[in-house]
């Protein structure tokens, strides 16, 4: 029956109480816990055929298997076999995705391997996440903490185009110089060159500019001597500061010198804090709520935006998939594909035979 | 170290399963270099059509950085279609490579790890050889953060479908930790705050200083260190609930007034019997074992002489006469039985502890006792405590009677009960409150150091505001600020060259300790030098000195002195990379201008040092902003 159609599967799943639903999504549909029957059907649903595939198995084997054991249910077998029941230790119910669970076949480097190719080129739309970043920054400080690569950039750029058309003054910094002539390239192309400006410690090329790309410490130095009352930038019109891989805020030697540009920061400017993927963004939203006359918002998620996946590459020059699932899990542990296994064994034993050996 | 696996065979594989363009990552520059130049050897070339398109995208590239038209590795990239990326390269090197692989028009780029932070460089793949990185001197294990920023570069939006991270062994892998990096959550991150001088001043002419510790409780420093003590004080809250649920006592301070009367009663009490370790059976004995008292030993019977306590010893001791005449030491603990008998002695206060006819007699009495005799009774009190006996010594309690309220307070007994629990919780409260006070002024207090020492120094007036000399050191705001200002103080720089400046300011601005050649040093260089380390020395007590390396300061120096000295020459006249020569003089080119900040109160210092500057943007320098 495993060629069901869309209509029968539909009608099958919905027959089913959702304790069963939840025990079907689970390690497949995030959060299902958080979702109500109708949801969880409809992603399922959506599945891609070679999963769904799977998916009518699993059903059917659940469905054969009936209910699993409530925690509290006694089994009389085994209270025979051991005079009394053991305190803690309720039988699990069986947990058909769990990551290593032996029933679940591991991924393939075939299956690993699929789906390569270039999307056609086209303009893209903005994810909700950028939408909402931009939005905030009307009213509030952001910090954006989402994985590399996902388009913070374009969040820059659109405050930036926003803080222009209200004759306001943007300063853009960077951790490393390298990548403040990458960015002063990038704006230019986009804003026109007459419209950015760069400073370095020791150089200003067009400093009149509506956006001003400089490294961290040239920022703090400004609003130092901003602070001395030696105002040498516009500081009474700036309006937007963006603190690009704010991440830096942990270095051990140059770390402080965030905190001082946060601090310093005027208030009527916007702060945009873009951020690599670190532990406590919450915190560091926290600490600029409490300083900063406006709320500082976050964006925070982990999801990547091009899927990820991990192989393993033997010098022998055979390829493997790194996990037992196909796509890299997060916060769940994980099982190290078994042929990655026996490669890796393989690989160690021959290296540290008695050739190696010192 | 490379991978096991041939970097030529590597990139194969990527390709046979179009997984280029990858990024690859390497411990080291020169593994990057070694997999480039191995290409050559193995000439698998690129298609011709794809050398054209390097070709186009590298000429207006070169045209704007012409320092790389003679690259040696052009021809590789050209031809093969891989580059190497990394620290060692100029950055003009490093755009172009960045544009070819934005272009999509190269296989991989060898990188290392240091282009992780924040080179905008994205590729389908990212392939990892390690799992720790140098830092500093030594290997560290990448941190999740790390790996997931390397691993994050595979997959580029728009470009791909799909991403992919390939691990491959080299001796410096851990599969395990890669594995746990790619699936962990990132670390929290905390604040690095730390104070300096420059910071110091800045901040004082900015505000006076009763405004600074508001200012650096805004730090997040601060916001971290309240959180911790916010727990901290919760503690100690529940620590302050439980001693108010002691309750009432006669005085208000009882755990104090406890302690000072138990410390006074232990300092008195050796003179006094003290029965520290004894049973409540024995305890209760005691007062019977008196000369004269017939008891039963385990074996026999026998008469005590008299009861003792030596210095030291814990157990009250018996003098027995036993059978034959014979006079024995026992612990009281050994009595087995007290007798309803005493006899006579005439006590003496040494052996044989009685006088000579009591013994005698006492020695007949011992032998005439009858095998059945009548056991004394006493009672036991279960739960006399060692307070409770020594208490009942009138003696003690007498003496202490007239400085304590304690033995006759009607709260004793509560107090005697509840002192030690709650002498552990008010110390564990002060301890509390003490790391409290701590966190919450440990950065004012750090300020509050840096403050004391640009008084002494005199950039500081005693209430905290800048000198003459102060309100321009506040202008340099680099490493080694002290003693770059002390040096302009004394100075030391009174008539110097530029090329000379350049050179000293170079050996302070790095921090580099890699053995190497290097260009000779002028005599000029090296006795300036050996000032500048006396000065730098002196300071040691308030900031670190810097490496001060004559060696590296002549290149900087040979730089500005030679005006006719290209580039390509000066890269031959050290073992440096071309992008550590690049760095070294951008970094001292920053040191330089700061100086000449100092144009309104030092304004020749300020001429030489952009001087300075101008001799040195030529060539390579004057390529980027
Ligand atoms: N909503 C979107 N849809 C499709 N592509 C997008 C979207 N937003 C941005 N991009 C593209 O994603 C790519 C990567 O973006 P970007 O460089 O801003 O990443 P990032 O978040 O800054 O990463 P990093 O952490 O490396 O700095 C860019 O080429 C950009 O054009
Ligand atoms: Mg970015």
């Amino acid at each position: 029956m495993t060629n069901m159609t869309h209509d029968e599967l539909s009608r099958l799943l919905y027959a089913q109480p959702i304790r069963l639903l939840h025990r079907l999504a689970k390690g497949q549909v995030p959060r299902f816990f958080r979702m109500g029957k109708h949801r969880i059907i409809q992603t399922l649903l959506d599945f891609p055929p070679n999963h769904r595939a799977r998916l009518v198995a699993d059903l059917e084997a659940m469905i054969q298997e009936g209910p699993p054991p409530k925690p509290s249910a006694k089994r009389p077998a085994r209270l025979k076999a051991q005079e009394a029941p053991p305190k803690a230790k309720a039988p699990t119910p069986p947990t058909h995705r769990a990551i290593d669970h032996p029933l679940e076949p591991a991924t393939s480097i075939e299956e690993l391997l699929e789906g390569i190719g270039v999307p056609i080129a086209k303009i893209f739309k903005p994810d909700p996440w950028q939408e909402e970043a931009i939005a905030q920054l009307a009213t509030n400080d952001v910090i954006v903490s989402v994985p590399t690569g996902s388009g913070k950039t374009y969040v820059a750029i659109e405050a930036m185009r926003r803080a222009i058309e209200a004759d306001q003054t943007v300063i853009y910094t960077s951790p490393l110089k390298a990548l403040s002539n990458t960015k002063l390239t990038e704006f230019s192309q986009i804003f026109g060159a007459d419209q950015v400006g760069i400073l370095t410690g020791d150089r200003r090329y067009n400093p009149q500019a509506p956006i001003l790309i400089m490294t961290t410490e040239i920022l703090r130095n400004l609003l130092y001597d901003a602070a001395g009352g030696e105002i040498d930038l516009r500081i009474d019109t700036l309006g937007l500061v963006i603190l690009d891989e704010s991440q830096f805020i942990a270095d051990p030697e140059r770390g402080v010198v965030w905190e001082e540009t946060i601090i310093f920061c005027p208030s009527q400017s916007r702060l945009l804090l873009l951020s690599a993927s670190i532990g406590n963004p919450d915190e560091i939203a926290d600490w600029i709520t409490s300083i900063r006359t406006v709320p500082c918002h976050l964006i925070h998620h982990r999801n990547r935006s091009v899927p990820l996946r991990a192989a393993y590459l033997d010098p022998s020059g055979t390829l493997s998939p790194l996990f037992r699932t196909k796509d890299i899990t997060h916060g769940k542990g994980f099982t190290v594909h078994p042929e990655t296994k026996r490669l890796f064994t393989d690989y160690e034993h021959q290296t540290t035979g008695p050739r190696y050996r010192r | 170290m490379p991978p096991a696996i041939h970097p030529v065979d590597l990139i194969q594989v990527l390709r046979n399963k179009q997984l280029t363009p990858a990024i690859v990552f390497f411990t080291s520059r020169r593994a990057c270099d070694e997999a480039i130049d191995s290409f050559e050897h193995r000439h698998v070339p690129i298609p011709p059509k794809r050398m054209a398109a390097i070709k186009k995208v590298l000429e207006p590239i070169i045209k704007e950085y012409p320092s790389i038209a003679h690259h040696p590795f052009i021809p590789i990239v050209e031809q093969y279609g891989v580059a190497a990326h990394h620290a060692g390269h100029l950055p003009s090197w490093k755009i172009a490579i960045e544009e070819l692989m934005r272009k999509g028009c190269l296989d991989a780029v060898f990188a290392t790890t240091t282009l992780a932070a924040g080179v905008d460089f994205p590729a389908r793949t990212v392939v990892i050889t390690q799992s720790s990185v140098r830092k500093a001197k030594d290997f560290m294990e990448l941190t999740v953060s790390e790996i997931q920023q390397l691993a994050g570069r595979g997959g580029r939006r728009g470009k791909d479908f799909v991403g992919f991270v390939v691990i491959t062994p080299s001796p410096y892998i851990d599969i395990g930790h890669i594995a746990k990096g790619l699936t962990g959550n990132p670390e929290p991150i905390d604040s690095q705050f730390v104070t300096s001088y420059p910071m110091v001043l800045n901040l004082l002419k900015a505000h006076t200083i009763d405004h600074i510790q508001p200012i650096l409780e805004k730090s997040f420093a601060q916001f971290q260190l309240n959180q911790r003590s916010n727990t901290f004080e919760t503690k100690l809250d529940g620590i302050d609930q439980e001693l108010t649920n002691y309750g009432q006592r006669e005085c208000a301070d009882w755990i104090t007034q406890w302690q000072s009367f138990e410390l006074a009663k232990r300092r008195r009490s050796h003179r006094f019997v003290k029965i520290p370790h004894e049973t409540a059976e024995v305890n209760a004995r005691l007062s019977f074992l008196t000369p004269g008292r017939v008891v039963a030993l385990s074996r026999e019977k026998a008469i005590v002489l008299r009861q003792y306590r030596s210095r030291g010893q814990a157990h009250a001791m018996l003098t027995v006469l036993r059978s034959r005449g014979r006079i024995v030491e026992y612990p009281a603990g050994s009595v087995t039985e007290v007798v309803d008998q005493v006899i006579d002695l005439v006590e003496i206060k040494s052996f044989p502890w009685c006088n000579a006819a009591s013994l005698d007699h006492a020695i007949q009495m011992l032998e005439e006792l009858p095998t059945r005799v009548r056991p004394l009774p006493i009672r036991v009190v279960e739960d006399s405590s060692e307070e409770d006996s020594a208490e009942e010594n009138s003696v003690l309690t007498e003496t202490l009677n007239d400085e304590f309220p304690c033995p006759a307070c009607p709260s004793r007994h509560a107090c005697r009960k509840d002192h030690a629990p709650a002498l552990r919780l008010r110390q564990e409260g002060h301890r509390l409150t003490k790391t409290i006070h701590t966190l919450r002024t440990e950065l004012w207090h750090r300020f509050q150091q840096h403050i004391e020492v640009l008084q002494k120094f005199g950039y500081l007036t005693p209430n905290c505001q800048l000198t003459s000399d102060g309100e321009w050191a506040r202008h340099i705001r680099i490493n080694h600020s002290l003693l770059i200002t002390e040096l302009i103080r004394m100075e030391a720089f009174d008539g110097i060259e530029p090329a000379l400046l350049t050179g000293v300011l170079a050996s302070i601005a790095i921090d580099d300790d890699r053995p190497g050649s290097y260009p000779r040093r002028s005599s000029g260089l090296g006795s300036v030098l050996k000032q500048v380390r006396t000065v730098a020395h002196s300071l040691e007590a308030y900031e670190d000195p810097p490496l001060l390396r004559s060696d590296i300061a002549a290149v900087a120096e040979v730089w500005v002195a030679d005006q006719n000295l290209p580039w390509s020459k000066l890269i031959r006249m050290t073992s440096m990379a071309e992008g550590d020569i690049y760095r070294l003089l951008a970094r001292t080119l920053e040191y330089l201008s700061q100086v000449y900040s100092l144009k309104a109160t030092h304004p020749s210092l300020a001429e030489v040092a952009v001087n300075a500057m101008d001799l040195m943007r030529r060539d390579v320098l004057e390529e980027l902003p």
